[in-house]
């Protein structure tokens, strides 16, 4: 399982990082950018994953943090002229923050009373970021050129393909640091508090503590997304911060799979294609995106990555019983019969 | 200091029901204690006290000379008092050398964002002696969730015991345990009094009464008697209140 594990990850990382040369050549130059958007937008939905499939708690307030990612990025550089990489962690430093101080009310609280504050806090701030018209632009919101990624070597996001490329790789550092926080200490805590807070304690974890610091992780994560689409867009608006987004955050990682790693960019993967390629043909495709999600709840819980892992690896652990007992056959008895 | 944990003027009111009133109680070291009492009688309450997981209206809680009472759960744990639950209360979702894993991390403070949680040679090294102390190597891949009743309830003390706790309070340990599965954990845990401090209650008298060497007697919130089993046994008020005939409790 860790061996295939490792090459489908490494499969998947040449397979993006070779999408800007390979989709041209097939006249889908187009599909670059729809690629480049979908990282992005994974990575909210990889922030929602991180409190709820890791920790156990449901926001639905995550665009908040992709929201300051986006203003803090974009105010930076239309209002205080700074460069790329400055604005950039003026964006992630501005999510950052406001997660540090909303997460220490929200994480105070569970299930639907911690859904609900998540919700009043982004619709808070969104309210706030739709009246101040004079520094976030409101509805209309705030447009600006983007500065160069280095320009010493030239590098600008108006190259479709070094864009993909500053995107591409921006989002791989964040999977990064998720794999080998999920896989740390600090991830088995938060694997034990989502698994049995009371237990949890018992052990001497402080709950509170660890359920503030996954939140200002996964603000973290949103924020770098906000900015990063900011940057793709040229762009930012109110409109973002708004509780609609973040719904669409948590369908895309429950469908991709809570708890795994690639689930929500599965998850973002598929339904952003589905409304590209659906939404031209059939104005009311929401619906089938309600449908697609009503079903993967009922028959794949674990999401479509979960589920495939565990597939996986029920597979593996029947065929070593095989191995190990060679006189029981690896295939249930009733699945032989109809093969028989 | 002769006790492990001593309690001064404990109370706690749900409403107007007093669940535990004004309790008194010292729990020497070298001595296995028990508490019993009928049910209703604010004997988890009283631990629930003790560990932190409910806040006292008034009184203190000793434990090794300082008074903990107000601390949080996490903190009390981390100074060494541990316990386990009536309702057995595992990571079911984690492997049981997971499980014991982060009870280990979480006593030795680690909480390293970035390093692998299976490089620590030092955590490693003390699960695997858990593992084999509690009985629980063979079963170390299997996810808790399904494990049998008997193991889940091992785990549990094997959990409590990651912090090499001082004091060990155990809430009905072999509660809903098949004969069998009783007698093993009754052995396990008089071989564990051997070297940790343990307080613990008990519905089945039977058991009570064979391995305490001193039996706290409450009811209605309050201590009705103090003693060991031979003069628990004796006692007139415990008989009425609780016990019923002399010899069902020999």
């Amino acid at each position: 399982m860790r061996a295939a594990g490792i090459a489908l990850i490494v499969a998947l990382v040449a397979a993006l990082a070779s999408l800007p040369l390979v989709l041209p050549a097939f006249g889908l130059t187009f599909w670059v950018n729809v690629v480049a958007e979908i990282l992005i937008w994974s990575l909210l939905a990889a922030s929602v994953n991180l409190l709820f499939g890791y920790v156990g708690l449901l926001s639905f307030g995550q665009a908040l943090y992709f929201g300051f990612g986006m203003y803090g990025t974009a105010i930076g550089i239309s209002m205080f002229g700074l460069g790329l990489w400055p604005a950039l962690a003026l964006g992630i430093v501005a999510s950052t923050g406001m997660a540090a101080v909303a997460g220490a009310f929200a994480v105070r609280l569970t299930w639907h009373y911690f859904a609900i504050i998540t919700v009043v806090f982004s619709l808070i701030f969104y309210f706030v970021a739709m009246s101040q018209k004079w520094l976030t632009g409101g509805d209309d919101g705030l447009s600006f050129s983007a500065p160069p990624i280095l320009e010493a070597a030239g590098w600008m996001l108006t190259d479709r393909t070094t864009q993909y490329y500053f995107i591409f790789l921006v989002c791989l550092a964040c999977y990064a640091l998720l794999a080998l926080v999920v896989a740390s200490p600090l991830g088995l805590r938060f694997a034990a508090v989502r698994e049995n807070e009371k237990r949890a304690q018992l052990i001497g974890i402080n709950v509170y503590a660890t359920r503030w610091i996954a939140f200002v992780l996964a603000g973290f994560i949103a924020g770098v997304g906000g900015a990063l689409l900011a940057l793709f867009g040229r762009y930012a608006s109110a409109s973002y911060m708004f509780y609609h987004v973040s719904g669409e955050a948590v369908v895309w990682a429950i469908v991709g799979g809570a708890g795994t790693l690639l689930g929500p960019l599965v998850g973002t993967a598929l339904l952003i294609i589905f409304r590209e390629v659906v939404s031209g043909l059939w104005e009311n495709y929401l619906m089938a995106v309600g449908a697609i999600t009503i079903l993967v709840v009922i028959f794949a819980p674990k999401g479509l990555v979960g589920s495939l892992t565990a597939l996986v690896r029920r597979g593996e652990s029947e065929e070593r019983e095989h191995l190990e007992n060679p006189g029981i056959p690896a295939t249930p008895a009733t699945a032989r019969a109809e093969a028989e | 200091m002769e006790n492990v944990l001593s309690i001064r003027g404990l109370t706690k009111r749900f409403g107007g029901l007093a669940a535990v009133d004004g309790v008194d109680l010292d729990f020497p070291y070298g001595v296995l204690s028990a508490v019993i009492g009928p049910n209703g009688a604010g004997k988890t309450t009283l631990f629930n006290l003790i560990t932190g997981m409910l806040p006292a209206d008034g009184g203190e809680v000793i434990f090794e000379g300082d008074d903990i009472a107000g601390l949080k759960p996490h903190q009390i744990v981390s100074r060494g008092l541990s316990r386990t639950l009536q309702i057995k209360s595992v990571f079911t979702g984690l492997t049981v050398a997971d499980n014991l894993r982060v009870a280990v991390m979480a006593h030795e403070k680690i909480a390293s964002p970035l390093r692998p949680a299976l490089g620590f040679s030092g955590v490693n090294r003390r699960v695997e002696e858990l593992l084999a102390e509690t009985g629980l190597a063979r079963l170390a891949k299997r996810v808790a969730g399904t494990l049998s009743y008997g193991d889940v309830a091992l785990l549990e003390i094997a959990l409590a015991l990651a912090n090499k706790p001082k004091l060990l309070l155990l809430d009905e340990p072999i509660c809903g345990m098949s004969p069998a599965e009783t007698e093993t954990t009754v052995a396990r845990i008089v071989a564990l009094s051997k070297s940790t401090q343990i307080i613990l209650i008990e519905h089945d008298m039977e058991v009570v009464f064979a391995i305490a060497e001193r039996i706290t007697v409450m009811a209605a919130g309050r201590v009705l008697a103090r003693g060991t089993p031979k003069e628990i046994a004796a006692n007139r008020d415990v008989q009425d209140a609780y016990l019923g005939a002399p010899e069902d409790a020999a």
